[in-house]
């Protein structure tokens, strides 16, 4: 490994502590003080009676602190690993799954942050976070040999769309985790009445706006996909099942978006298309494991 | 009997279709209905792309009696199939038909929405806050209004007995950036339609070193090829090949550029792809009265020798003189099999032969009548003389042609444009009435936010604003979940909140 391949790694190692380390200390959070309270109460026949009642409260929120602090370690280390990468390599590293899941580490701790901030529900955490550290597990059990730079296969040559495409969807991916950590929160939220817990109404919010954001996004990686498949290979669509199975994930947002204009479907039935929709995300982001074809990265 | 049914007839049967256009349109219009056509296209598309992976074998492995169902899964060409078509063309027509039905509503709300409210409407909201003022209404609105249009929002009043309603939105066009979005999906469709009906894809299309070749398809355009270029690693590995090409419509030269794997040159809905190359060789064809019949370069690359695939060979067609000269260049791979190499040609050397034109595009070569040329040396090949000028390259393009282009390109921006307006700029409301009691004047005010945590989050800070241009606090009605709001949980000890 060339010195600045190796800086590179030790970033992403760096960035992969904190993230799990940060997982945890939301999790701590997330998961709060589970107390049984004891009542002991005298009855007027002179019995005592104990009661014990299971008590669910925040955890400590210095957890949650640590884990955003760790956070922001997390991202930026993988900023680090990203850009000593893309200088040692020359190109904007997406040429294999490695390169390809530090982009996505980085735009998950990005958006997880901007999520916090914007609503405060650091429970969110305990859900993305762990998301986040699996998907460094991941990246740790890939081939070593994925860690060495190797020149780009022509076809992801194409210039300025190719960080554009893969930087979108990235993004959109992470966002739809956001979601859904939102509404598993939400169907918590709304059948325990959890004290600990935002209400559902905000957590339904969080969830629509993660998808709006994430939307656009994941429609303008499509369209952009289309448009270097167009430079490259001449069409801009080919029913490719790399490209299917992202607008099978598109649509399943499609689908949400219309389940909360409804009455009686919005809120826990689009709790529950959120839930499918990141099932379907993670298929599409996994995908080059089930099919062959054009998309079959280096190493996949 | 008969008689009744003639007389109602026309009536009933005009009711009846009446009925009928109603259902349909009702069915269309139904945002439920497209949940489910949305879902039901999704399913489509989730089974045709597990066409593409193991994913259906590996279903049938585990219950091997599904694997009649799992084979005609994988015989199924869904992106090609009826049903698909149709599927797409329902929410066309879907989206075409809840558009023309919500248009009419929206453009109300927009450009003349009801200002008068109620009493019960305001103290019914979620969430509302009453200001007990002392002032004259005009004073009281104009500081309200300040807020708002501060905020962005356009105010209207109306005089509702002696009491003065308003009612105040920001963002009102946002409810029609459904639309763009929605016409933007059909048009992408319609593009993928004009392209497959109107496109075509030309694979090989050959272009020798200073020459030009017409696209055809009634496109009018033709293509020269300047210049090629190679560039090679030091294992013989090619890294980059370019050709420089100038394109040329009606005759007229329109646009010149490289095309290279990977950057390809459009022009107009035509775009050039780099593909593969080479070797071509200039031939001059003179006839036995000295007219030049032919001067151009032979491209050596789409044939090759029948009994030698190592040799390449091509045709140079003379139309006028109803003639073709086939010619065939030395073994490219003198080591590979060369006991097949039976004209042992030299470079520089080539073999052609006459015939009359069409006879065989298949060049066989084995033809007895057969000459060998030399570079620089005229030699006589019937009643022609063919002089071999000197060696160049082709250059093997791919030429798409795709009138959906333009249509792509503007249904992408009608596409983003319509989810940034949505999502972005979305339409926020606010009612109020402003009115005399016992106890001085009071406004009250409203958000219409029902279920929407982000709207009343915006009323809230509209309330802070309030609170310092009308010098007071309201009496606030919270919603239930209150302390979700920073704003809520700063101020929850001060008066009134
Ligand atoms: C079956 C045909 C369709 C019909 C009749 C339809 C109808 C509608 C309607 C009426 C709305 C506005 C809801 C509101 O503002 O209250 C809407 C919103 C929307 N639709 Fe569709 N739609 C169709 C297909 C699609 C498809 C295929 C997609 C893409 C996957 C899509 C994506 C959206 C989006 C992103 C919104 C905005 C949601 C929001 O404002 O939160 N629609 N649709």
């Amino acid at each position: 490994m060339d010195g600045l391949v190796r800086f590179s790694f030790y970033a992403f190692a760096a960035s992969s502590m904190a993230i799990i380390a940060a997982a945890i200390a939301y999790v701590v959070f997330g998961v709060g003080r589970v107390r049984v309270l004891r009542q002991t109460l005298a009855t007027s026949t002179g019995h005592t009676v104990t009661s014990s009642q299971l008590h669910q409260e925040a955890g400590p929120i210095g957890f949650a602190r640590w884990g955003l602090m760790l956070t922001w370690f997390g991202m930026f280390f993988a900023g680090v690993a990203i850009v000593t990468r893309w200088i040692a390599a020359g190109h904007f590293p997406i040429s294999n799954m490695y390169e390809y899941s530090l982009v996505f580490l980085f735009s998950i701790t990005l958006m997880y942050i901007v999520f916090e901030r914007a609503y405060g529900v650091r429970q969110l955490g305990a859900i993305v976070m762990p998301i986040a550290a699996g998907m460094t597990l991941y990246i740790w059990s890939l081939d070593p040999n994925m860690r060495e730079v190797n020149p780009l296969i022509p076809a992801l040559q194409a210039g300025w769309i190719m960080p554009f495409h893969v930087g979108s969807f990235n993004l959109a991916y992470a966002t739809f985790a956001v979601a859904f950590a939102a509404a598993i929160l939400f169907l918590v939220a709304e059948r325990t009445n959890a004290k600990w817990l935002p209400s559902a109404e905000m957590l339904d919010d969080v969830a629509f706006r993660a998808v709006s954001v994430g939307f656009p996004l994941f429609t303008l990686g499509l369209i952009l996909g289309s448009v270097w498949a167009h430079d490259a290979w001449g069409v801009y669509w080919q029913w490719d099942p790399k490209e299917t199975a992202a607008l099978f994930t598109w649509l399943v947002y499609g689908v949400y978006l219309h389940t909360r204009t409804l009455r009686g479907w919005r809120g826990r039935r689009s709790a529950y298309v959120l839930l499918f929709g990141f099932a379907a995300t993670a298929f599409t982001y996994y995908g080059n494991y089930f099919f062959g074809g054009l998309h079959a990265y280096g190493g996949v | 009997m008969a008689d009744v049914s003639v007389k109602t007839n026309p009536k009933q049967s005009r009711s009846m279709l009446e009925v009928a256009v109603d259902k349909i349109w009702r069915f269309f219009t139904s945002v439920r209905n497209a949940v489910y056509e949305i879902a039901f296209l999704t399913l489509l598309v989730l089974i045709g792309t597990l066409r593409g992976s193991s994913v259906p074998q590996w279903i049938a492995d585990t219950i091997p009696a599904l694997q009649p169902l799992v084979d005609r899964w994988y015989a199924w060409d869904v992106w090609r199939s009826s049903l698909f078509a149709i599927t797409l063309a329902v929410i066309a027509v879907a989206i075409v038909i809840c558009t023309l039905n919500r248009l009419p509503g929206i453009w109300t709300t927009i450009t003349n929405p009801k200002v008068s409210t109620s009493r019960g409407f305001l103290r019914g909201a979620e969430t509302n806050a009453v200001y007990t003022l002392t002032g004259t209404h005009e004073d009281i609105l104009g500081s309200i209004e300040r807020v708002l249009k501060g905020k962005r929002y356009r105010v209207l009043t109306e005089k509702v007995g002696d009491e003065t309603h308003f009612y105040a939105d920001k963002n009102r066009f946002s409810n029609l950036g459904t639309f763009p979005f929605h016409i933007g999906l059909i048009l992408i469709l319609v593009g993928g339609i004009v392209a497959s009906v109107y496109g075509f894809r030309d694979n090989e299309f050959i272009i020798p070193e200073g020459s030009r070749r017409n696209v055809g398809h009634g496109t009018g355009l033709s293509v020269e090829l300047n210049r090629f270029r190679d560039n090679w690693s030091a294992v013989g590995v090619p890294i980059d090949y370019v050709s420089d090409i100038t394109v040329y419509e009606d005759g007229q030269p329109v646009k010149s550029g490289s095309v290279r794997v990977n950057g390809p040159l459009s022009y107009g809905n035509a775009t050039f792809y780099q593909s593969s190359f080479g070797i071509a060789a200039h031939l001059s064809i003179v006839d036995s009265s000295g007219n030049m019949v032919f001067s151009d370069a032979v491209d050596l690359g789409l044939f090759t020798k029948r009994d030698n695939p190592d040799q390449p060979a091509g045709v140079a067609r003379l139309p006028q003189e109803n003639a073709q000269l086939v010619v065939i260049g030395p073994d490219s791979d003198p080591f590979n099999a060369p006991e097949l190499d039976t004209m042992q040609l030299q470079s520089g050397q080539l073999w052609v032969s006459l015939e009359s034109l069409g006879e065989s595009t298949d060049v066989t070569g084995s033809g007895g009548e057969g000459v060998v040329l030399t570079q620089g040396q005229p030699t006589r090949v019937g009643d022609y003389t063919v002089t071999f000028e000197r060696e160049g390259r082709f250059s093997v393009l791919q030429v798409g042609y795709n009138p959906g282009i333009p249509i792509f390109i503007i249904s992408v921006f009608w596409v983003l444009g319509g989810l940034i307006i949505t999502f972005y700029f979305p339409h926020r409301r606010v009612r109020g009435i402003i009115s005399d009691g016992p106890d001085g004047t009071t406004a009250s005010i409203a958000p219409l936010a029902k279920r929407d945590w982000s709207g009343k989050r915006e009323f809230f800070t509209l309330v802070e604003k309030w609170n310092e241009t009308l010098g007071t606090k309201p009496a606030i009605r919270l919603p239930a979940n209150a302390t979700d709001y920073d704003y809520l949980r700063a101020h929850e000890n001060d008066a009134g909140i």
